[in-house]
């Protein structure tokens, strides 16, 4: 073997294949940069709410000054609800029960001399919006404990506002998640202490989510009402951009609340541009490639003769071709591995800027990065191998 | 051989040899003088036993194959183990060594101890060019280096393509006396051409081409 390398290397361009390896290495590492910090910031914008059914939407009636003043009230009606619920669009709907009794909730570590209590409300929506695992999402009379989704503005308004001010801990959402808070619950004269669970944050659902379960029971232990009317609905839909929806809305005065548009745009954004950047590094990839292409087949062509007469000597095309393979294939393992080194180094400087911006993402490994660097090397290892094949298939066959 | 015609001669409307156009069988142990003029096809007739081109006319079969239906690694079993070839042209890698150049060869077949190798360089006289680039040798060094080479595998029949055009006399008599004495070791034939001077050895048939 190390005869037949010190043969066939003869002719080998260091410039050509220089070329190729600072080109490919350039378009390996935009396609792998721009993969994973797709996937490292998609989740921000997306996957914050993923306890909760796809498509949904929230529903209101829209609060006016003469509506307030005239008492119109703001309610939904049983008719209403059926009406929305036939409706094309709509799979499901599910309406908020509000609480009916006074509830506070504090947390607070004594050992460092904090305490936050505020008086809050819980809301619920039917067990079929949520898609917590149902172990957790679940009141336990005996242990007391309550699961609980608050929204993620909470979240960030300690780790901003109270936080910051007071050179407090960031919080993450993990950590948030080991804390427990201690709720107080008043109604009927009576009153109790429960402790809570954050199981989940939401984005989107501006209120403090328990389950249904419990909140049946406390209504009942706590209030002697009847059934409140709800407020608010909850739509599941199968695409939230039907424009039948925004014009039944229109014709019964409903509102979408904080509207999934928003967080759609911004991703639609995000994935066009990392597309553009990702198709860049392609297209610049596949020149390089275009070039070690020409350049191993120009060596192999200037080394016609001794192929054709190694081939001759009882040399079997496959083992002519391993120098060449192991050529291309030891160039781009080079290119993966320097390009995965790149795409760790540059995803350090991104990643602090963006734990400072949002210090409940929590970074893993780089699978995607790792995943398409490993596909993209070996398809075009693949094709390497199977061209040199064929390119010394043809020299055999003397059709050069 | 039954029959057997180079495409480019089709067109012809006579040919005398001995050769084309006949049934002729070369056999193991049998030593076979091809003489012929140049351009009457012996370089072809080579090739076409070699595999190294198929435009023939005819039959040609080794024991019972057709040649023709051979794949691509069935050739290179008989290139390694079972027909040795002396091209004529040569085929060494100049820029190689002797020695490089007969290794290539022997690291793929395993059939010459080094030592070996080292006494056939003695034995034709080239010892002292065992480590010179070939490109660097004469024709006729080139020659006896090449002849080495074609030795050093197994084989049932071994063709040489007018081996000793550029050799003395004496250094032909010497290759004669190696080539008799690997041949009846291994039971092989041996198929010589020349366009004249030849190589001589006790041949058991004289073709035309």
């Amino acid at each position: 073997m190390k005869l037949l390398w010190k043969l066939l290397r003869q002719h080998i361009s260091i410039g050509q294949l220089t070329g190729f390896f600072l080109a490919n290495l350039f378009g390996m590492s935009i396609v792998l940069l721009s993969i994973q910090f797709y996937k490292d910031v998609i989740p921000v914008f997306t996957e914050g709410d993923s306890f909760m059914k796809k498509e949904y939407l929230i529903v209101t009636k829209k609060i006016s000054a003469i509506g307030s003043f005239a008492g119109k009230t703001n309610t939904f009606s049983e008719d209403e609800l059926k009406s929305l619920q036939e409706q094309r669009f709509s799979k499901d709907v599910g309406a908020f029960t509000p609480s009916q009794f006074k509830v506070s909730a504090g947390f607070g570590m004594k050992e460092a001399g904090i305490s936050l209590s505020t008086e809050m409300f819980f809301e619920s929506v039917p067990n079929k919006f949520v898609d917590v695992s149902l172990d957790k999402w679940h009141f336990d009379k005996e242990s007391r404990s309550i699961p609980i989704i608050i929204p993620r503005s909470y979240l960030n308004l300690y780790n901003f506002g109270f936080a910051q001010s007071r050179s407090l801990p960031k919080l993450s959402e993990g950590v948030m998640g080991l804390i427990q808070m201690d709720i107080v619950i008043k109604g009927n004269g009576r009153l109790e202490q429960y402790k809570g669970n954050i199981v989940g944050f939401s984005n989107r659902l501006n209120t403090i989510l328990v389950p249904e379960d419990f909140m049946k029971w406390a209504n009942n232990e706590f209030a002697d009402e009847n059934k409140p009317q709800p407020v608010r609905l909850i739509v599941e839909v199968d695409n939230p951009a039907d424009d039948g929806i925004a014009r039944y809305f229109q014709e019964k005065g409903y509102e979408a609340e904080n509207d999934k548009l928003d967080a759609g745009k911004t991703t639609y954004f995000l994935r066009l541009i990392t597309g553009i950047v990702m198709g860049v590094g392609l297209f610049i990839s596949i020149l390089s490639f275009y070039i070690l292409m020409l350049s191993i087949f120009l060596l192999l062509q200037k080394n016609t003769v001794k192929l054709e007469s190694l081939l001759l000597i009882g040399y079997s095309p496959a083992k002519v071709a391993i120098p060449y393979q192991v050529l291309t294939l030891g160039l781009n393992l080079i290119v993966l591995a320097l390009s995965i080194g790149i795409v760790m180094y540059m995803r350090g400087m991104y990643t602090e800027v963006l734990t400072q911006l949002f210090p409940q993402m929590e970074m893993s490994i780089m699978w995607p990065a790792y995943v398409a660097g490993i596909i993209l090397f070996s398809l075009v290892s693949v094709i390497n191998i199977i061209a040199i094949r064929k390119k010394i298939a043809s020299i055999w066959l003397h059709k050069s | 051989m039954q029959q057997t015609l180079p495409a480019v001669f089709a067109d012809r409307n006579s040919i005398e040899s001995d050769v084309w156009h006949k049934d002729i069988r070369f056999e193991k142990k049998g030593i076979y003088l091809i003489e012929a003029a140049s351009g009457t096809g012996k370089s072809s007739l080579c090739n076409f036993i070699y595999g190294y081109r198929k435009d023939y006319q005819g039959i040609i079969n080794f024991n019972t194959d057709n040649i023709r239906s051979y794949k691509i690694k069935q050739w290179v079993e008989i290139r390694k183990h079972s027909i040795s070839m002396l091209f004529q042209d040569m085929r060494l890698f100049t820029e190689l060594t002797a020695m490089e150049n007969i290794l290539l060869k022997n690291n793929l077949t395993h059939f010459k101890s080094k030592k070996e190798i080292v006494s056939f360089f003695e034995a034709m006289g080239i010892a002292d060019k065992l480590d010179s680039k070939v490109g660097r040798l004469s024709f006729g060094q080139q020659q006896r280096v090449a002849f080495i080479r074609s030795l050093c595998q197994p084989f049932d029949f071994i063709f040489l393509d007018e081996p000793v055009s550029h050799l003395d006399d004496t250094n032909g008599e010497i290759m004669g006396g190696i080539l008799m004495d690997e041949a009846s070791k291994q039971g092989a034939g041996i198929i010589v051409t020349s366009i004249g001077k030849h190589i001589t050895l006790p041949y058991t048939e004289t073709l035309k081409l």
